[in-house]
């Protein structure tokens, strides 16, 4: 069971992440929509240190975001979108859900 | 004991002492990181500046650049076989991609920058199989000397 569903709004977090990360400055403290599920993998945080085989789990989600929430100024069209990766623990529910 | 024909031979190739000082200065002065506050162990640290050093290197989209020229490049074979060897080594178990990427993060960066994509790669390679005791670094260091003296013997 995945704690977020397609369609939702979530803000990634801007946690510190020593020595190695997956997840982009460019999208930390930004809100997207989950577009899509990825597979359970084992989190990079233990990936990256050789624990492939027993590392922790996680659902991966793929979250859009509008280029011109991303960058400023962005001066492509405004429909452009990124989408990125992330692992649940990255993601938390948007604040602006109204 | 060399003779003087031999003297003179070499003080025609080898550099005086004062050149190749010089040409080390300026050597090291190129690839010396871009600091431009004198860095040298601080004693207390801001938070402003804490921050940018735990910014992780690999992550560059987004960070703040000058414009880079765009070239049209083909793989060199070194560097498809540094490619497949890195492969090679994962299918083993030896390690998985992430584990380089980390690995390529710890070199610093200075190396991380100063290498060649492929080359940060068979750097780091290296460096996994020393850590895993799988070979030593005095058998690597060898391995290299070796290939060293026999290049500069095919290129003399």
């Amino acid at each position: 069971m995945t704690k977020y569903q397609i369609g939702d709004r979530v803000t990634v977090k801007d946690a510190t992440s020593l020595f190695h990360t997956r997840t982009q400055a460019f999208v930390r403290g930004h809100t997207g929509v989950v577009v899509e599920y990825r597979p359970e993998w084992v989190i990079p945080e233990d990936e990256a240190w050789d624990r492939l085989e027993n590392g922790r789990t996680e659902p991966f989600y793929v979250v859009r975001f509008l280029q011109t929430d991303l960058w400023d100024p962005y001066t492509g069209f405004d429909v452009d979108t990124l989408e990125t990766e992330c692992s649940e623990r990255w993601l938390a529910p948007a604040k602006d859900e109204a | 004991m060399s003779s003087p024909a031999k003297q003179s031979g070499a003080s025609k190739n080898t550099p005086s002492p004062s050149t190749s000082f010089n040409t080390l200065t300026s050597l090291l002065a190129d690839i010396a990181p871009a600091i431009h506050e004198v860095q040298d162990s601080p004693y207390t640290l801001s938070n402003a500046r804490y921050a940018a050093l735990r910014h992780v290197l690999h992550d560059v989209g987004g960070q703040p650049d000058l414009p880079v020229e765009y070239k049209e490049k083909v793989e060199e074979a070194w560097e498809m076989n540094t490619y497949v060897t890195c492969e090679c080594l994962g299918w083993r178990g030896a390690w998985n991609s992430e584990m380089r990427r980390r690995a390529e993060n710890d070199l610093g960066a200075t190396l991380y920058f100063g290498l060649p994509y492929y080359a940060r790669w068979i750097t780091v390679a290296t460096k996994t199989l020393i850590d895993k005791g799988l070979i030593t670094p005095d058998e690597l260091s060898a391995k290299i000397d070796a290939v060293r003296t026999r290049l500069s013997e095919e290129r003399s």
